[in-house]
């Protein structure tokens, strides 16, 4: 295992990351990464993904919903009371 | 000198209300209920997320008992709510499947990237070029389009951050098949945000 081409290198991608391919691939893949502008602009954007969309659906409770769940458990548990 | 409150561990509080201490089980749904709540709209829709926060801390209070300490608590709490999640939305109709395959990354023939680096980066920066609103809107309209396999494994590894571990653990599947499952929404999803700033995948 020595060449990658990016269809490849995309698709360990996941694995790349999480450190779970064989040291020689993983070293194969670090090589052509570091070696393709265009490999390293993808890795960037692939991991920024997670954290945009995670942001972005970072909802907090709202209060109303809150009051319904401790009602609603009050009424069917021995808790709240 | 005020010596401060430690706080008890997930496992103390869920023996005690497994024991019948009311006011430990009232400290769980206090420590997890925002997190419950947050994981059931990323899984199912904000008008169904109220129910299944509902639905899984009843499910919690009547299962204490059953919970030995194989997971951590919190890990068997997200099985319990990832299950309620996916009940509801299985009660409901599904829409139309909708292929994000478009999304996916393209190549040429020699397997290079056929985009350039600027376009290939610019998904990087959908948050800056976006306003919150519209990129929180169209987050999670686009969610909910992901296949359910996907969307399940990405909700709970990338936007809950659980360890792909336990996200097996929770979903009942090979570590190897999460990664899978949560690869192919990252492409897609990557993608997708690519194109909200105007540059085609």
């Amino acid at each position: 295992m020595t060449h990658v081409a990016c269809a490849s290198g995309v698709e360990l991608l996941m694995d790349f990351i999480e450190g779970v391919l064989p040291p020689d691939v993983q070293a194969a893949l670090e090589e052509h990464v570091a070696g393709c502008e265009r490999c390293a602009a993808f890795v960037a954007s692939y991991q920024a993904t997670p954290r945009i969309l995670r942001d972005a659906t970072a909802i907090s409770l709202p209060a109303d919903i809150e009051a319904s769940l401790k009602a609603f458990l009050r009424a069917r548990t021995n808790a709240f009371k | 000198m005020v010596v401060p409150a430690v706080e008890p561990s997930d496992e103390t509080l869920a023996a005690r209300a497994a024991a019948g201490d009311n006011s430990a089980f009232e400290a769980i749904v206090q420590r997890y209920q925002a997190r419950v709540f947050r994981l059931a709209c990323r899984l199912t829709s904000d008008t169904d997320a109220p129910d299944v926060l509902q639905d899984t801390f009843l499910q919690v209070y009547r299962h204490l008992q059953s919970f030995r300490g194989d997971s951590q608590f919190g890990t068997w709490l997200y099985r319990i709510a990832t299950n309620a999640a996916l009940m509801h939305r299985r009660s409901k109709a599904r829409h139309p499947a909708d292929s994000l395959d478009q999304y996916l990354p393209r190549f040429d023939a020699d397997g290079k990237h056929a985009a350039t680096p600027v376009q290939l980066q610019v998904a990087s920066h959908a948050d800056e070029l976006l306003d919150r609103q519209t990129l929180a809107d169209k987050a999670r309209d686009v969610i909910a389009r992901l296949p359910d396999t996907y969307r399940d494994a990405f909700v709970l590894r990338d936007l809950e951050d659980m360890p792909t571990a336990h996200v097996a653990q929770v979903l009942g599947i090979e570590p190897a098949t999460v990664r899978q499952r949560v690869h192919r929404a990252r492409l897609m999803l990557r993608g997708y945000l690519s194109d909200l700033v105007g540059v085609q995948p």
